[in-house]
C-alpha cells in the first residue's frame, strides 16, 4: 500500500491539519509517527474520505462518527472472515468425479 | 441524465433547506462505505451525488432551472471509497472482530477459522489493560509517585496527581498490551481507590475528627493539636465548648473532582479523668449553679 505524503493526504481527503490530528487522537486514523513525520497510507486517505463524508455531508457528530467506525469496522472484519471461510471452502471442495 | 428534482424527490419549488435534508437522508443511506457490497446502490449515489451539486449551489440550481445548463452538471472528481482499501492487508489494522469474536471460542473448524482470521489483522491495537490501585487518603490529597507490580512481573511506574479522587482512572499511554504492526500498544488504565483513613469519618467529601479534650481546655478554652489527613495543626477550641462542638477546618477535607477539597470538622468530646478526680467530685456537688442547669430543658416538651 503506497504511502502518501501528508499534503498531499490533507489536499485530499480536504480536511486541515489539526483536524486529522483531532481524528488521530479519537483513534478514527491511526498513523506511525516516523520521527516527526506522520506517515499515511491510502486506506487511512480512504477512510479520511469517509469521516469527513459523514462529517460534513451527513451532518453526524463526533459521537456518532464513533458508532458509524465500530460498526463499518465490525461490518469489514465480518467480511474478511467470509471471504476467509469462501476461500477455505474453497480449497476443501470435493472435485466433481469425471465419468 | 434524470431530472436531478426527481433524483432527490423534491418539488422544483423545494427550498435549499429542504433539498439539503433530502439529499443528506439519501446519501446517508446510500453511501458506498456504508454499503461495502452493494455495487448498484453507488451508480444511485452519484446520481444523488451529482443532482445535489447541482441544486444545492444556488447558482447553479438557477441557471439550470433557466435551462442554461443541462442535467449533467459538472460531475464530482472520483472520490476514494474507503471500502476499496478496506479489504486490502493493510485494512486489516482497521477491521474489528466485535462483531463475531464470540463464535470463536469453540473447538470445531469453523472456531479455527475464525481464530486464523483474527490472527491474520496485521496492525491490530493493543488492548487496554485495566488496574485498580488502593491509595491512603493522604496521598489522594498530595499526590506522589508508585510503582505498581504487573501479574507478569513487569513493573508500572504511576505517578499520582495530587487531588485524585476516588474512582478516577488515571490513563497511562502506550503502557497496555503491546499491538502488532502499526497498531501500537494500547493503554493502562488504572482506577484509583482512595482507602478511608480510620482517624475521620467521612461526610461526602467532609472529614469529621472526634477530638478529646479535657474539661479544663473545654470550660476555658485552649489551644490544641488536632490531627488532618496529611499531618497535625494548632487549632483554638473556645471557651466554653460542649461535647458535639463543631470546628471547620476550612479545605481539609477529601479532594474534590474539579481540584477544591471539602472541609475538616473537628468535633470536641469532653473527657473526664478515670477513676474520678475526688477534687472535681467535691465542686460539682458544692456547685449550686449546676444544679439550676438543665440541659435537656430545651429537648423536652
Amino acid at each position: 500500500m503506497k504511502t502518501i505524503d501528508l499534503q498531499a493526504f490533507l489536499a485530499e481527503s480536504r480536511i486541515d491539519r489539526v483536524t486529522l490530528e483531532r481524528w488521530i487522537a479519537h483513534r478514527w486514523i491511526v498513523a506511525t509517527e516516523d520521527g516527526e513525520r506522520i506517515a499515511l497510507n491510502e486506506v487511512d486517505a480512504a477512510r479520511a474520505c469517509l469521516i469527513r463524508d459523514l462529517t460534513d455531508d451527513f451532518g453526524v457528530n463526533e459521537e456518532g462518527v464513533d458508532v458509524v467506525l465500530h460498526l463499518v469496522d465490525q461490518l469489514h472484519g465480518m467480511r474478511r472472515m467470509l471471504a476467509g471461510l469462501r476461500a477455505e471452502l474453497d480449497a476443501t471442495k470435493p472435485r466433481e468425479p469425471r465419468d | 441524465m434524470k431530472n436531478p428534482y426527481e433524483v432527490l424527490g423534491v418539488a422544483p419549488t423545494a427550498s435549499a433547506d429542504e433539498i439539503k435534508k433530502a439529499y443528506r437522508r439519501l446519501a446517508r443511506k446510500l453511501h458506498p462505505d456504508l454499503n461495502p457490497g452493494d455495487k448498484a446502490g453507488e451508480e444511485r449515489f452519484k446520481e444523488v451525488n451529482t443532482a445535489y451539486q447541482l441544486l444545492g449551489d444556488a447558482e447553479q440550481r438557477r441557471r439550470y432551472d433557466a435551462g442554461e445548463i443541462d442535467e449533467s452538471g459538472a460531475e464530482r472528481p472520483q472520490q476514494r471509497y474507503y471500502r476499496d482499501y478496506a479489504g486490502s492487508p493493510q485494512g486489516a489494522a482497521y477491521a474489528s472482530d466485535a462483531g463475531f469474536a464470540d463464535f470463536g471460542d469453540g473447538d470445531d473448524p469453523f472456531a479455527d477459522l475464525l481464530r486464523q482470521a483474527a490472527r491474520a489483522r496485521a496492525n491490530r491495537p493493543g488492548r487496554d489493560l485495566h488496574y485498580r490501585m488502593p491509595i491512603p487518603l493522604a496521598e489522594a490529597i498530595t499526590g506522589g509517585s508508585r510503582r505498581l507490580t504487573l501479574p507478569g512481573g513487569d513493573t508500572l511506574d504511576v505517578t499520582i496527581p495530587a487531588g485524585v479522587v476516588d474512582g478516577q482512572t488515571l490513563r497511562l499511554r502506550g503502557k497496555g498490551e503491546p499491538g502488532a504492526g502499526k497498531g501500537g500498544p494500547g493503554d493502562a488504565l488504572i482506577e484509583i481507590e482512595v482507602l478511608p483513613d480510620p482517624r475521620f469519618t467521612r461526610e461526602g467529601d467532609d472529614l469529621v475528627l472526634d477530638l478529646p479534650v479535657s474539661l479544663r481546655e473545654a470550660v476555658l478554652g485552649g489551644k490544641v493539636r488536632a490531627a488532618t489527613p496529611t499531618g497535625t495543626v494548632e487549632i483554638a477550641i473556645p471557651a466554653g465548648s460542649s461535647s458535639g462542638t463543631r470546628l471547620r477546618l476550612k479545605g481539609m477535607g477529601a479532594p474534590r473532582r474539579g481540584g477544591s477539597r471539602g472541609d475538616e470538622y473537628v468535633r470536641v468530646r469532653i473527657v473526664l479523668p478515670k477513676p474520678p478526680d475526688p477534687e472535681l467530685v467535691k465542686f460539682v456537688t458544692d456547685w449550686k449553679a449546676g444544679e439550676q442547669f438543665d440541659p435537656r430543658a430545651e429537648t423536652l416538651p
